[in-house]
């Protein structure tokens, strides 16, 4: 199959001024030269095939936007070679904006004031497609989405979920090959995510188009992307089959627990009980990740009970989202 | 890819126009309330105009109605910033916020797209207010109206709006280095005041300056001479065309340099 995206060797490092605290530091920062050089991407390479739905990983600040900018030809690479659709992305950026598709989870770049059907329109003109494919991709769409509603309301007066489900018509309209997703769930309720998994899933299906997703959920990991690739630090982690990635951990599951009393309290406690292992709350659970090769479930479940009233319990396998978090903290090996 | 054709702009622009005419008309309180302020602004610019002109019948050799052709003048040149180039007022804030970046995954041009976004239409009662001052001078002063004039005035209020353009483009453009370029854009605006008087009554300092640095000579003094004085007419005025065309390019240039090293805020 063919590469739709080459990028080899890629490092992106910026230059960064030292500041100094206070007023007469900022004074000095005028006249300072104290660069230092901040290395955001480091030696990156990846191969991504037609089609492919990536899911682009990584905690804040890994280099993700970095990349994505790199590969949109926002931003040019230090050193390295990237081919977007057999283009260099920086330096034919009109023309690599002919292929792509973007959408930016929380800004939108549909016309504020226009119905998102003048927006289309006006699409249509920019990118040059053709009356036919304009009216083939809207009844793919109608098959898709309820859009009736949506296409004679201003954006401005849309709801965020419906903002981020026109942005993602409006940069799937003029059939991109490839198509990058920043963060598309973020902030949205959870019938909305599902509604747009379903939509980015058959787009994908449908046109073959390639998604590079990034996002911080991983329920959009579990529902689209068959394949993932993590970065950290700029350095890539992880570049494989989803599955392949539970394989490394499979001997971790997760213990449950809901204790007597306030949580977030008892949360603390644990963690100071079982320094060895990684201890997590929400609203209603503790969550204590434990390996079974270095020490058993049940064991850990009665070191709780010694201390601690348990309400209720439960096992669960592991989750992608705790493996995740594993490799941020810990790496692959 | 081949390149766009200017025709292929023209047509994209009148498309997002005609929309946002449209969508802007939906808010008709918010359009007659500006609609009314913009009139008095120009209302309240013409007043002390003329309570000027009441205690000193000349400046420096310009009559009433010469000023007042320089007046009209000036408005009619200033209407294409103001109705087009409007924007470039949001761009710090576009810049500062990381929102710019969604002008960049367009196969258009940047300058284009991001200029397109905006029409304001307060700046057509500037116009119908600076034609009708300017009709009113031409009127007074006896010129005569022919093709050749005609052509002449088009020719140099082109020239005035592209200094103004030019410079409210750079001034804009000051955003992707410094961050509050606010301050720039404001003393830009506020110089274009002191455009509608004769550069010759400022002292020789200014002049140099209003010529050579912050060219607003060029947006109504400098042109208008053509018409206004047509025995002595010196060198400047003729080449003003040609400086307003550097001016614009040069600009464009600067605002583009200015949008490709942009990169972005971390999201």
């Amino acid at each position: 199959m063919e590469n739709i995206i080459e990028i080899k060797n890629v490092t992106k490092e910026f230059k960064v001024l030292n500041r100094r605290e206070g007023l007469k530091g900022s004074l000095m920062d005028l006249f300072s030269r104290d660069y230092k050089i901040v290395r955001a991407v480091d030696n990156i390479s990846m191969n991504i095939q037609q089609g492919e739905i990536v899911g682009y990983l990584g905690p804040n600040g890994a280099g993700k936007s970095t990349t994505i900018k790199m590969m949109t030809g926002v931003l040019e690479p230090s050193s390295g070679e990237i081919l977007v659709g057999g283009n260099v992305p920086y330096q034919n950026r009109a023309k690599n904006a002919q292929e792509i598709g973007v959408v930016f989870g929380q800004r939108s770049q549909l016309w504020w004031a226009l119905p998102l059907i003048e927006s289309f329109k006006i699409l249509k003109d920019i990118y040059g497609v053709s009356d036919e494919d304009y009216d083939n991709m809207l009844n793919l769409y109608r098959s898709l989405v309820d859009i009736e509603p949506l296409l004679h309301k201003p954006v401005r007066q849309m709801s965020l979920g419906q903002r981020t489900l026109s942005d993602i018509l409006a940069a799937f309209l003029h059939n991109p090959k490839i198509v990058f997703l920043d963060e598309p769930t973020i902030g949205l309720d959870v019938s909305m995510k599902a509604k747009i998994r379903t939509l980015i899933h058959a787009l994908n299906q449908e046109k073959n188009t390639t998604v590079i997703l990034t996002t911080h959920d991983m329920g959009d990991v579990d529902a689209l992307c068959r394949r993932i690739v993590i970065i950290d630090h700029g350095k890539m982690l992880y570049d494989n089959d989803i599955e392949h990635l539970k394989g490394f951990f499979g001997s971790y599951r997760t213990l449950k627990v809901r204790p007597a009393g306030d949580i977030g309290e008892k949360a603390k406690l644990l963690a100071k009980e079982l320094p060895e292992f990684s201890v997590t709350a929400d609203d209603e659970w503790i969550s204590v990740l434990v390996d079974e090769e270095k020490s058993k479930v049940l064991d850990v479940l009665s070191q709780i009970q010694k201390n601690h009233e348990i309400r209720d319990m439960q096992l669960q396998e592991i989750s992608t989202e705790e493996v995740i978090k594993k490799i941020y903290e810990e790496g692959v090996e | 890819m081949k390149k766009k054709s200017f025709g292929f702009y023209l047509r994209i622009y009148g498309k997002i126009l005609a929309q946002d005419l449209k969508s802007k008309m939906s808010y008709r309180a918010d359009f007659i309330i500006s609609t009314i302020g913009m009139i008095f602004t120009n209302l309240a610019g013409f007043i002390s105009f003329w309570i000027l002109f009441r205690n000193f019948p000349s400046i420096h050799g310009w009559g009433y109605y010469e000023m007042l052709f320089l007046y009209g003048f000036s408005l009619v040149a200033l209407t294409p910033v103001q109705c087009l180039f409007d924007n470039n007022w949001s761009l710090r804030m576009y810049v500062y916020s990381g929102d710019f970046i969604k002008y960049c995954f367009r196969p258009i041009n940047l300058f284009f797209y991001f200029q397109s976004e905006v029409f304001d239409i307060k700046g057509l009662g500037q116009l119908a207010f600076g034609i009708g001052t300017l009709a009113y001078s031409w009127n007074k002063l006896g010129l005569a109206f022919t093709p050749l004039m005609l052509l002449k005035l088009i020719v140099f209020l082109i020239t005035a709006s592209l200094v103004m353009i030019a410079m409210q483009n750079a001034a804009a453009a000051t955003c992707f280095w410094i961050q509050n370029s606010f301050y720039v854009l404001d003393l830009v605006t506020r110089f274009k005041d002191y455009a509608k008087y004769p550069i010759t009554i400022f002292s020789p300092v200014f002049r140099f300056l209003f010529t050579f640095i912050m060219p607003i000579a060029f947006i109504a003094y400098y042109p208008s001479l053509v018409i206004l004085r047509p025995d002595e007419i010196p060198l400047l005025s003729w080449l003003s065309p040609l400086i307003g065309v550097i001016f614009f390019y040069l600009s464009y240039k600067f605002w583009m340099f200015g949008a490709m090293k942009y990169s972005g805020t971390g999201s």
